[in-house]
């Protein structure tokens, strides 16, 4: 095996790892820690496609601030296993049912897909890096960029307007 | 270069509207809010007003946006919305400290919409609906010392990031299998591969949250009955609608390769948001609750105008979205006056309504006529295009279950109509005395719904725009 | 000459010629990660005393004097005695996320070695996006402060980790658009793009005006980055014991203690590279004489001279300045350094696209 495919499979093992241990944690704090690993894993697998922008503004958006902040309330919260809302043993068994066959429809899916992976795209190894992705930003996307900037400033003045309960 | 601004016209006045009050809001001068309202009203109305003067179309941005007789129309019918739904606020914000903040958030998610609707690219599809749904959180916790106003919110803005998470799931599954984002690269591409279909379905999964058809609705009454009133309409209309107008292109142009799919799926919705939305609508205390199963089934309806996928149905679609629009936002007006004045809200309350208030009584009289499809009113006609686009299929069982359905509805608009003219009442609302912008907006809305079911011009107009 | 770049490449080739290459490939790992931990090792030892000794000369003292001569080897008498004592976790603390903070915290600063460039061709990871990497990578260091702080169960941690996480998340901001200044003006993201556009002056002094403010914020901003005073609101003595690692004790304590004053390094070492040249000898323009004189100093010491100048002045401030309030600490950034930067950056922007800078 060459060394990115060891990488590879390492990096997948520890996100789906890491995703699994997200969900069947009792603690919110651990879940959050958890999230952290499959970020950083999923990161990992942007580097591998030579996408490093992407992989490191993963970990600066997700990984460094709104986890952070995650932790944050959580922590303030003071949440704990114990305040953990227990669910009723049927509904796990419906949603774990429910999981599983979505799960069995996706696989089947991929099972019958093979032309996909008779054809990879290739995408030359120029796409992921910064100088092409802010061309590409600039140019073709522009129009959902500077739309995003509006949603942000709405989504900001609705947070300070809900901030604004006491007065 | 002036292309551009014709083109961009609608969104580009939108936003300069988003910014006069940005500033309005920032400046360090203490508006009187009346002023501020009339102020934003006028502006409303100019924005309305200028819809109709441009006929430009194209796209721009290398496909990212397109614009079309159609796409203006829809655009001005949102706009018309709004500037009603503004107007049946009237009284609401002038004791809301934050009155400059709602029509930013209103106005940026209908810009969103704009946008949604423009969208030739899956992309531009998302970026325009977060747009049109994060602010719109915001709104429904606008009644910022109630809790029933936060867990509205809460509720919306889960549910939402729930359909956008499928959506998305979608979108990336047909990007992988087509490679392009773009509608058209996707309409030839469109096979019935496995994993396209499953991405399809996910789709519209996160279409049907958005329109709350039924197994995707459960969102719907809890947040209709905690948003204040004003946020309520706009969710279950301008939201709602601008969300059908584009489900309707997208399924009939980029999906037509998959008809034989998409029509049993929609089929399929249609009778269980009929149905479902029928039976929960029955058992309703909150009148706006009751408003929110009755949305439910009249979604119901329009996807059966939906299935037709013809140009006839697509018209009916639009059609039936307009006269939606006038009943309903009828009917909200009246709640709006009545819950605002007394802070009641259970349909007991309305036991009696026609002693003190007669109008009042008429004009939610005759929205529910029209929600129900009673022949004089729009809302007849509306529901018969439907049902007309949803024959063109041939599937006279559909159109069997959707009749059945007409007749149950009838039932439970009836009901009200009865409990406001017959019913006794001991402690029955007091007469209200009604301000000039709820006035305005309930003729405009009476108007609407005589007018637009009477003539027949609208419908051909809409079909003329669609050919 | 002799060179840290010479040393690296001769290693290099012997280790090609003797092993296939994906052996001399984790050969070269291996004593990477060697050296990394060894000049861990070191900067504990030495900035620990520099501390002291710099406060003891700000305060007019002497500080340590006992052990060796002139009490330089206190640092290590006190590894010593942190090595051999008891590491002790609480009754009610979370095991787990207790004992995994400090290595976090130790990971982090590791990893944020990677693209610094010590000298001439010498640097472990010169990616092309080094400088994101660095501000990425950096923001981590919270999630162990955050992790240690609620795992020990105990309030004045926790309350210092919050008061840290709200720190660094808002610092992290102008830091950041400081940095973004310099890559501007080089456009690269680089390291080593960025240095080499220093060659025939640092961007300090020929970027104007804007740069110094851009380095002035950037200072302050990796001050409270850092937890420092006069930032250390996460760990201030005399509100909060010792603030997120009250409880740690023996190694643990100690990982902390040389995380936090590795980061002031790696910090100093950005703010040298990016502001002040990195390796880069101080030239002045067309004077020929000077410039070969100033060749002829070795560039690894250029690069920790720039470095321990700039720790020099970040200590001059703990031992300068009272500690801020909670509140005074947010005003100050997001009310005047967030604005005042955002607006250099465009300053900065017109600089470069006007061509301004020499």
């Amino acid at each position: 095996m060459e060394i990115t495919q060891i990488l590879f499979w390492f990096l997948s093992v520890l996100a789906v790892f890491g995703a699994l241990m997200m969900v069947t944690s009792k603690n919110p704090v651990y879940s959050v820690l958890w999230l952290i690993v499959v970020f950083f894993a999923i990161s990992g697998h942007y580097i591998l496609l030579n996408a490093q922008f992407l992989a490191i503004v993963n970990i600066i958006v997700y990984a460094g601030a709104i986890m952070v902040l995650f932790l944050f309330v959580i922590m303030l919260m003071n949440l704990n296993a114990e305040t953990e809302p227990q669910k009723n043993k049927w509904l796990k068994i419906a949603g774990v049912v429910a999981g599983c066959s979505l799960m069995l429809v996706f696989v089947a899916a991929l099972r019958q897909s093979d032309e996909l992976l008779k054809a990879p795209v290739s995408m030359g190894g120029e796409t992921g890096l910064i100088k092409t992705l802010g061309k590409t930003l600039f140019t073709d996307y522009v129009l959902p960029f500077e739309i995003s900037s509006v949603l942000f400033l709405s989504a900001m003045v609705g947070a300070v307007v809900i901030g604004k309960k006491g007065d | 270069m002036s292309i551009f601004f014709l083109l961009l016209q609608q969104e580009l006045l939108l936003t300069a509207i988003i910014f006069v009050l940005l500033f309005v809001k920032l400046s360090t001068k203490q508006w009187n809010s009346q002023t501020v309202l009339s102020f934003v009203n006028i502006l409303l109305v100019v924005n309305l007003a200028a819809g109709f003067f441009f006929k430009e179309k194209g796209t721009l941005f290398g496909d990212m946006f397109q614009t079309n007789d159609l796409l203006r129309f829809e655009k001005n019918i949102l706009n018309l919305g709004t500037l009603l739904i503004s107007l049946q606020a009237y009284n609401w914000l002038l004791k809301h400290k934050h009155a400059i903040e709602f029509y930013l958030l209103m106005l940026s998610t209908l810009l969103g919409m704009f946008f949604m609707l423009s969208s030739s690219n899956l992309l531009m599809f998302y970026v325009g609906l977060e747009l049109a749904s994060i602010p719109l959180a915001a709104l429904a916790n606008f009644d910022l010392d109630k809790k029933r106003s936060s867990e509205a919110a809460m509720k919306y803005i889960m549910s939402s990031a729930f359909a956008s998470g499928l959506l998305l799931f979608g979108i990336s599954l047909i990007y992988g299998m087509v490679g392009s984002v773009n509608f058209t690269d996707i309409a030839v591409a469109a096979s019935e591969n496995p994993l396209f279909l499953f991405g399809f379905i996910l789709l519209i999964a996160g279409f049907g949250f958005k329109i709350s058809a039924v197994p995707f609705h459960l969102w719907t009454a809890d947040v209709y009955e905690g948003a204040p009133v004003a946020v309520t309409s706009y969710l279950s209309v301008i939201s709602k609608g601008s969300m059908l107008f584009v489900m309707t292109s997208v399924l009939s142009t980029v999906f037509a390769n998959l008809l034989f799919q998409w029509y049993n799926i929609v089929a399929v919705l249609a009778v269980l948001s009929m149905i479902v939305g029928n039976l929960f609508a029955i058992r309703q205390q909150n009148i706006k609750r009751f408003l929110a199963f009755s949305s439910i089934s009249q979604v119901g309806f329009i996807l059966i105008g939906m299935s037709g996928a013809n140009i006839e149905s697509h018209s009916s679609v639009v059609y039936f979205v307009l006269v939606y629009l006038f009943s309903n936002l009828a009917a909200f007006a009246v709640i709006n006056v009545i819950s605002e004045a007394s802070g009641k809200e259970n349909i007991d309350d309305y036991k009696g309504l026609y002693k003190t208030n007669p109008a009042l009584t008429w004009v939610l009289a005759i929205a529910l006529f029209s929600l129900a499809g009673i022949p004089p009113t729009a809302g007849f006609f509306g529901k018969f295009f439907l049902l007309l686009g949803g024959a063109s299929k041939g599937n006279y069982l559909l159109i069997i279950v959707a009749a059945l359905n007409m007749v149950i509805s009838l039932y439970y608009y009836l009901r009200i109509i009865k409990a406001m003219f017959m019913d006794a009442n001991e402690t029955p609302v007091e007469k209200l005395a009604i301000s000039w912008s709820p006035k305005i907006s309930m003729a405009v809305c009476m108007a609407g719904i005589v007018v637009t079911g009477i003539i027949s011009g609208a419908y051909e107009y809409i079909y003329s725009l669609l050919k | 000459m002799w060179s840290l770049s010479n040393i690296a490449a001769n290693i290099d080739q012997w280790l090609n010629a003797n092993m296939s290459p994906t052996w001399a490939l984790i050969v070269e790992m291996v004593i990477a990660g060697v050296a990394v931990i060894g000049l861990f090792a070191a900067l504990g030892l030495v900035l620990v005393i520099m501390e002291r000794k710099v406060s003891a000369w700000i305060q007019i003292r002497l500080g340590p004097n006992r052990v060796g001569p002139k009490g330089m080897l206190q640092s290590l008498a006190d590894t010593l005695k942190l090595l051999v004592k008891e590491g002790m976790t609480p009754g009610g603390a979370d095991k787990l996320l207790f004992n995994v903070a400090p290595f976090v915290a130790m990971i982090v600063a590791m990893l944020l070695l990677a693209p610094i460039a010590f000298a001439k061709d010498f640097q472990l990871w010169d990616l092309n996006i080094g400088v994101l990497y660095i501000s990425a990578v950096s923001s981590i260091s919270v999630i162990s402060i955050l992790m240690a702080g609620w795992a020990s169960n105990n309030k004045y941690s926790l309350l210092g980790a919050m008061r840290s996480g709200a720190q660094i998340v808002s610092y992290e901001l102008s830091a950041g658009l400081a940095v973004l200044a310099i890559v501007v003006l080089t456009g690269s993201l680089r390291i080593s793009d960025i240095i080499q556009a220093q060659e025939n002056g640092w961007w300090l002094f020929k970027g104007h005006i804007p740069v110094i403010i851009a380095f002035i914020i950037f200072i302050i901003a990796v001050t409270a980055e850092t937890n420092r005073a006069p930032f250390d609101l996460a760990e201030a003595e005399s509100e909060l014991t010792a603030g997120f690692h009250t409880e740690y004790s023996g190694m643990k304590f100690a990982l902390f203690f040389l995380a936090e004053y590795v980061n002031v390094f790696i910090v100093c070492a950005i703010g040298a590279t990016l502001f002040l040249g990195g390796w880069m000898p101080f030239h002045i323009g067309n004077w020929h004489a000077f410039n070969g004189v100033m060749d002829w100093i070795p560039s690894s010491v250029w690069f920790f001279g720039k470095t321990f100048f700039l720790i020099f002045v970040i200590m001059w401030f703990r031992w300068t300045f009272p500690r801020l309030r909670i509140d005074q600490l947010l005003n100050l950034e997001w009310k005047y350094l967030l604005p005042i930067s955002m607006f250099n950056l465009l300053l900065v922007t017109l600089i470069a696209i006007m061509g301004w800078h020499f």
